[in-house]
């Protein structure tokens, strides 16, 4: 594996990033999204001035996997000045000169036995099975082994194969697919953005769940609401007020429950911030491979 | 990835001694877009089993229309001249791995 040394061991590297997105957060062009426009940057952009995670990789020396997922962790956080926090605390808390090469795979063990996805995947052996073999894979790679094509090929097949005979548990499906995610190595720059991915999308299932809130129910406001384009009611409101109007009109046991959809909306993102925190203790765990000079 | 043409679709797709899969995309689309990173990692990963390709709609609208693309993504694997599967829509690296090894195989 491919060394990952943070800063290429120089203090000057890690300054001049940090100054580049202080400058922008204190012009108030830091933004969720897009990486880089006229108008401001994300946490990637504001240093490499691009869409380019891969450049964020090489100039400051964090792994490419890691600076891939850094947009869509800063995105969990809001509102913006959240956000801004957590970027400042990503490039100031990650020592110079520290080995990150571990760290990707440190973070997908963590995600993978996190006790909500283990609560899940033993109710179905074959997925829990799956769940272990990827996890027993990454452990290989922290302890410095490196698993050949073959292997991950196989798990990765295996935890396919399993999340396939799920049918009817939606919270066990969205677990399957986050452990599938997990089934390649920590070189494949997406590896981490699409398990954080399939995290959150748990995490959305779980938060409607808990309401009884279904994907049934949202296609029938969905429905509702593409109705109402083409008869026109309510067409002096916009957006939600306009979802909530008709809801209220002629379905109100809809409406309440959308109204509880909408609260569980903004507790959205915990997840992926629990991980987001992790791995910058992670950062400050890791070997310092090279003096800070 | 290489880009193809509609002029150079037949020489590179179709008379293509290996399995080729095949990206119809477009700028505008988000999707495809996101797809993008990981379809680049699965063609070095599958280097030697299959060549992978991209192909703009807006840029090449005859060779959409002739392999019927309503929506994008839509991944299309072409083995011997002929179209053996398609997937249309966002699908997750390991769906799309999987994808490939049923239509294609490995090592």
């Amino acid at each position: 594996m491919m060394e990952s040394i943070t800063f290429h061991g120089d203090f000057s590297v890690k300054q001049e990033a940090l100054t580049k997105l202080r400058s922008h957060i204190a012009a108030g062009t830091f933004r969720y999204s897009p990486a880089w426009s006229e108008e401001g940057a994300d946490a990637i952009g504001c240093i490499v001035e691009a869409d380019d995670a891969q450049r964020y990789s090489e100039m400051l020396g964090y792994p490419l996997a890691l600076a891939t997922a850094l947009s869509s962790i800063v995105n969990a956080f809001r509102p913006l000045e959240k956000a801004t926090q957590y970027a400042e605390a990503w490039l100031e808390q990650t020592p110079i000169g520290a080995d990150l090469s571990k760290v990707v795979s440190q973070v997908l063990v963590e995600v993978l036995d996190e006790p909500s996805v283990v609560a899940l995947t033993v109710q179905q052996p074959d997925v829990e099975h799956s769940r272990r073999s990827v996890m027993a894979l990454h452990r290989r790679v922290v302890d410095g082994d490196a698993p050949d094509r073959a292997e991950w090929k196989a798990i990765r097949r295996a935890a396919v194969a399993a999340s396939d005979m799920v049918m009817d548990k939606n919270l066990l499906r969205s677990a399957g697919a986050i452990v599938e995610a997990a089934a390649w190595p920590a070189s494949m720059r997406t590896v981490l953005h699409d398990v954080l991915g399939a995290r959150g999308g748990l995490e959305v299932k779980q938060l409607f769940d808990e309401i009884g809130w279904t994907d049934e129910k949202e296609s029938q406001v969905y429905r509702i609401r593409e109705v109402a384009e083409t008869t026109g009611q309510f067409d002096g409101l916009n957006g939600l007020d306009r979802v909530l109007a008709l809801l209220d009109a002629d379905h109100p046991e809809l409406a309440k429950g959308f109204r509880q959809r909408l609260e569980q909306f903004e507790k959205l993102g915990e997840a992926i911030r629990v991980v987001g925190f992790r791995i910058i203790e992670l950062f400050k765990q890791a070997p310092v491979a090279a003096e800070a000079r | 990835m290489r880009n193809v043409t509609e002029q150079d679709f037949d020489e590179v797709v179709l008379n293509n001694a290996k399995p080729v899969l095949v990206d119809f995309w477009a700028p505008w689309c988000a999707p495809c877009k996101a797809l993008a990173p990981t379809l680049d990692e699965l063609a070095n990963e599958y280097a030697e089993e299959i060549e992978v390709v991209k192909i703009d709609i807006d840029e090449n609208p005859a060779l959409a229309g002739r392999f019927g693309v309503r929506g994008i993504p839509l991944l299309m694997i072409v083995k011997d001249g002929t179209e053996c599967a398609r997937t249309v829509g966002t699908i997750s690296r390991s769906r799309l791995d999987a994808f490939i090894e049923s239509n294609v195989g490995g090592e």
